[in-house]
C-alpha cells in the first residue's frame, strides 16, 4: 500500500518525470486522496522555485573586482 | 624582431576583436590565452565566472573574507594552471572543481574544517510513515507571490542553506543553484550520482521544512 512515506521518497524522481507508470499513479492516487502529502508536493515544487531564484544572485562587488585585479596584476608577470 | 614585439602586436590583433569577445567560446578563450598571451581573454574568464566562483566559495567557506581569499586563489591558480585543462570535461565543470579544493585547502589551512554531520535519516514522517498532522497545518504554497519571493525569504533560504551539513550544501548548490547536472555534480565532488541524488533529497527536505517553519511563524 502507497504511503505518505512513499510520496516524500518519489519526490524527486516524480519533480524530474523520472518514475514508472505504476508508481506515478500510485502517488498521484495517494496524493489526490491525501491533504497532508497534497501539501507537501506544493511547498516542494514552491521551494524549489525560491531556490531558482537565487541563480542569478550577483556576489563580486566592484571592489572585490578590483581587489583581485591588483593582486593578479602584482603576482602575474607581464607576457 | 624582439619576441616581445612580436607579442604586442598580437595582443594588438587579438584586441581588434574585443568587442566580439562575449560571443567567444571559453576553449577559444583559454587558446588565446594559453597560447598567444591575450590577457584580454583572461579577462572575459574572470567576468563570465566570478560570480560563479565567489558564489560556490561562499557556499563551502559561508564567510565571506574566506571566499574572496579562495576566489582570489582559483583565479592566480588558473594564471598557472590553465593550459593543463585538457577540455576532457566542459571548463565550468572544470574550474568547480579548482573552486571546491581551493576552498578545503583553504579551510584546513585555517583548521576551520567543518564537521559532517548526516542528514540520510531527515524525513518529516512519523514511524508509521505518515504525514499525518504534521504538513497540511504549515501549508504556505498558495501564497502570493510577492511574499513568497520577497527579500526576506530569501535571506530565510539563504540562512537555512547554510545551515546544511558541507556536504548537502555543495551537491544542493551546484545542483538546484547553478542547475547542473547530477552526473556534472557527481563528476566536480568526485562522489556517485546516487550520492548526489541521496544528498539533494535530504537537502530539500531540511529546505522545505525550514520555509514551512518560517511562513507559519509569519503569519501567526
Amino acid at each position: 500500500m502507497f504511503m505518505c512515506k512513499d510520496v516524500v521518497e518519489n519526490i524527486m524522481g516524480y519533480i524530474d518525470c523520472e518514475l514508472d507508470l505504476q508508481t506515478l499513479k500510485e502517488l498521484e492516487k495517494h496524493t489526490g486522496d491525501c491533504p497532508e502529502c497534497m501539501t507537501f508536493v506544493n511547498t516542494y515544487k514552491r521551494m524549489l522555485e525560491i531556490t531558482g531564484k537565487l541563480k542569478d544572485k550577483p556576489f563580486v562587488t566592484p571592489e572585490i573586482r578590483n581587489r583581485l585585479r591588483v593582486l593578479l596584476k602584482s603576482k602575474v608577470k607581464p607576457v | 624582431m624582439e619576441i616581445g614585439f612580436i607579442k604586442k602586436l598580437i595582443n594588438v590583433i587579438v584586441s581588434n576583436d574585443n568587442e566580439q569577445i562575449t560571443g567567444i567560446s571559453d576553449d577559444e578563450l583559454i587558446r588565446r590565452y594559453t597560447q598567444l598571451g591575450d590577457e584580454s581573454s583572461f579577462e572575459e574568464i574572470v567576468n563570465r565566472y566570478s560570480d560563479r566562483i565567489y558564489g560556490f566559495a561562499l557556499r563551502i567557506t559561508r564567510n565571506t573574507n574566506d571566499a574572496e581569499e579562495v576566489f582570489q586563489e582559483v583565479f592566480l591558480t588558473l594564471t598557472k594552471k590553465l593550459h593543463t585543462f585538457r577540455g576532457d570535461s566542459k571548463f565550468s565543470s572544470w574550474l568547480y572543481r579548482v573552486t571546491v579544493n581551493t576552498s578545503y585547502m583553504y579551510l584546513r589551512s585555517q583548521k576551520k574544517h567543518e564537521n559532517n554531520i548526516s542528514l540520510e535519516n531527515y524525513s518529516p514522517y512519523d514511524e508509521k510513515g505518515t504525514l499525518m498532522g504534521r504538513i497540511r497545518y504549515k501549508d504556505w504554497s498558495s501564497r502570493p507571490d510577492i511574499v513568497i519571493f520577497n527579500k526576506e525569504s530569501v535571506l530565510i533560504i539563504e540562512k537555512a542553506i547554510n545551515e546544511l551539513p558541507e556536504s548537502y550544501r555543495t551537491v544542493f548548490h551546484l545542483r538546484d543553484i547553478e542547475g547542473l547536472s547530477n552526473e556534472e555534480v557527481a563528476n566536480i565532488l568526485e562522489i556517485s550520482i546516487p550520492a548526489v541524488k541521496s544528498r539533494l533529497h535530504r537537502a530539500r527536505l531540511f529546505l522545505r521544512d525550514k520555509l514551512s517553519d518560517y511562513f507559519y511563524e509569519w503569519r501567526r
